[in-house]
């Protein structure tokens, strides 16, 4: 556990001295600023119709919810990039065999990679959350809801980064590992589109794809399904990278 | 320590050969305790490799090598470009897991202990694994943290080692912007941090300018007070001029182990390329 806390350290130090992680947590923050700033004014010019609704719908609802799933969704494309270096990048660099070689497990150098990621990615969403949250101090917004939501995107972010540091250790070509790690992304959200089209919406497949479980928290709803299914995927996924790195001992 | 040198052991055959070392402790399950004192630790080796074998890609890359190492020596690896240099030492860092056969870190199986490597061993790849974005003091509090050491030791021991590797003028320097021979000695320095008995060291003299690969060899020297060094090289002049003993590797097998004289340049020289160029090895008069 140590070890993979230094690990993480490490990998949050090495993301920090970087001009491109910067670089890329400010396109992000760009383009969900411009987003929030679109939706902020959609919700102002349906303000005076909601406020005559007796059940209309609420900043949360337009403006917080949508940013939320325009954040989920950019997150497919933006972890694959931030993770793709994590164990790729260090077998193109050769300096794996530093932690290989430092008396440390596999599953510790995983998990400590993943845990460096996450750093990163618990920043980001804590900028992403603010934009929303600066409506407080003007309208009533559900705090509760906002907070599941970004419980829901943290565990979501999770998933991806263990998906992403899985790609990386399959690779030594970083921009495959974020192509790998992309198309599994896309795959996981689109898997149901057909069983949806068929009205399908609880069978096992629905299970699989990661827009049934980030959709309950974006509603409000923390249920331990979908918690599990991302700890469960998430863990197969740390598992597998672990396992990949017990191969790579064994090569050149 | 001294009975490691004895006897020159001339090895012919891909059989076991145990370099240099009394008999009774050739079955390398030798229970020397990890916390022995000094002396008793000198007189048992450090290192034993028994039988360790490694097949990679469907090809016994390393075959059968026994060799014993104690502190206080520096042991030469030699071999041409494919010998089986770097997978023996891959295998001896922890790295790689042999095919068959054992190493064994004062009595204690590598491979059934890996946290071993975490203190007891320090390891130069072939290339140096560096981090090119970070600065060498960063760098070095990293590897010395990963070795498990206390913040308040990590911060002594990365000092030492600037200051042993002579690397004070670059501490703050980031290592992608370093001269190769600076990024060697980075490399050096992170295998040193947390002071292991054993440096594993592959090619630490590849690549480097002939002033500098003499800096190496004294530093390289100057580690043979308090640890045993193993490094590979396939110069038979940087074996011969830093190392105390030298075990000569052909097609994964060791062929031929002795103790560095003096005045035997010409000697080895034959031998080694002879070994090297596959010719059958004439009758040795040594005894």
């Amino acid at each position: 556990m140590s070890a993979s806390l230094v690990i993480a350290r490490h990998e949050v130090r090495r993301l920090i001295v970087q001009p491109w992680s910067w670089g890329l947590m400010a396109a992000a923050v760009a383009l969900l600023a411009y987003q929030f700033l679109i939706a902020l004014d959609r919700f102002l010019q349906l303000a005076p119709k909601l406020a005559a609704a007796p059940d209309g719908a609420g900043a949360t609802d337009i403006v917080a919810a949508s940013m939320f799933s325009a954040y989920a969704n950019l997150l497919l494309f933006l972890v694959p990039l931030l993770s793709m270096r994590t164990i790729a990048g260090e077998r193109r660099q050769h300096s794996l065999t530093l932690l290989l070689a430092a008396g440390v497990g596999n599953g510790a150098i995983v998990f400590g990679k993943w845990l460096g990621v996450m750093a990163w990615l618990v920043l980001l969403t804590a900028l992403v959350a603010l934009m929303p949250l600066s409506l407080v101090a003007g309208t009533a917004l559900d705090l509760g809801r906002v907070g599941a939501a970004l419980l829901g995107l943290v565990l979501q972010a999770g998933l991806l980064a263990a998906i992403g540091v899985m790609a990386s250790a399959w690779t030594a070509q970083p921009a495959l590992a974020a192509a790998v790690a992309i198309a599994i992304n896309l795959f996981l959200t689109l898997v149901d589109a057909g069983a949806r089209l068929q009205g399908v919406s609880n069978g096992a497949i629905n299970w699989l794809a990661v827009t049934s479980h980030i959709e309950p928290p974006f509603r409000g709803i923390v249920a331990s399904v979908d918690i599990a299914y991302f700890v469960i995927l998430g863990a197969v996924a740390l598992a597998l990278a672990a396992n990949r790195l017990d191969a790579l001992r064994s090569a050149d | 320590m001294l009975n490691l040198r004895r006897a020159v052991v001339e090895c012919k055959t891909d059989a076991a050969r145990h370099a240099g070392l009394p008999p009774q402790r050739r079955n390398g399950n030798n229970p020397a305790p990890v916390t022995a004192p000094d002396d008793i630790a000198d007189a048992a080796p450090l290192l034993q490799l028994t039988d360790l074998s490694r097949r990679l890609a469907g090809r016994e890359v390393v075959r059968g090598v026994n060799l014993a190492l104690a502190r206080g020596e520096v042991l030469g690896l030699l071999g041409v470009n494919g010998a089986g240099k770097s997978t023996t030492l891959r295998m001896i860092a922890g790295v790689l897991a042999p095919t068959s056969g054992s190493v064994r870190i004062d009595g204690d199986d590598l491979y059934d202990d890996p946290s071993i490597a975490r203190r007891r061993i320090g390891y130069l790849p072939e290339r140096a694994p560096l981090h090119p974005e970070l600065t060498v003091a960063e760098y070095l509090r990293f590897c010395a943290r990963l070795r498990g050491l206390a913040n308040a030791e990590a911060t002594t021991a990365v000092a030492r080692e600037i200051e042993r590797c002579d690397l004070g003028d670059v501490r703050r320097r980031l290592i992608g912007q370093l001269s190769k021979g600076y990024q060697q000695r980075v490399g050096i320095a992170q295998a040193l941090l947390h002071a292991p008995p054993l440096i594993v060291l592959d090619e630490p003299a590849s690549g480097l300018d002939p002033v500098q690969a003499i800096r190496m060899r004294e530093l390289v020297r100057s580690l043979r007070a308090n640890h045993a060094v193993l490094l590979s090289t396939h110069l038979l002049a940087e074996a011969e001029a830093g190392c105390d003993r030298i075990a000569i590797l052909h097609r994964g097998e060791l062929r031929h182990a002795m103790i560095v004289q003096p005045g035997e340049t010409a000697r080895l020289e034959q031998l080694f390329l002879r070994i090297a160029s596959d010719v059958a090895l004439p009758a040795e008069p040594h005894a």
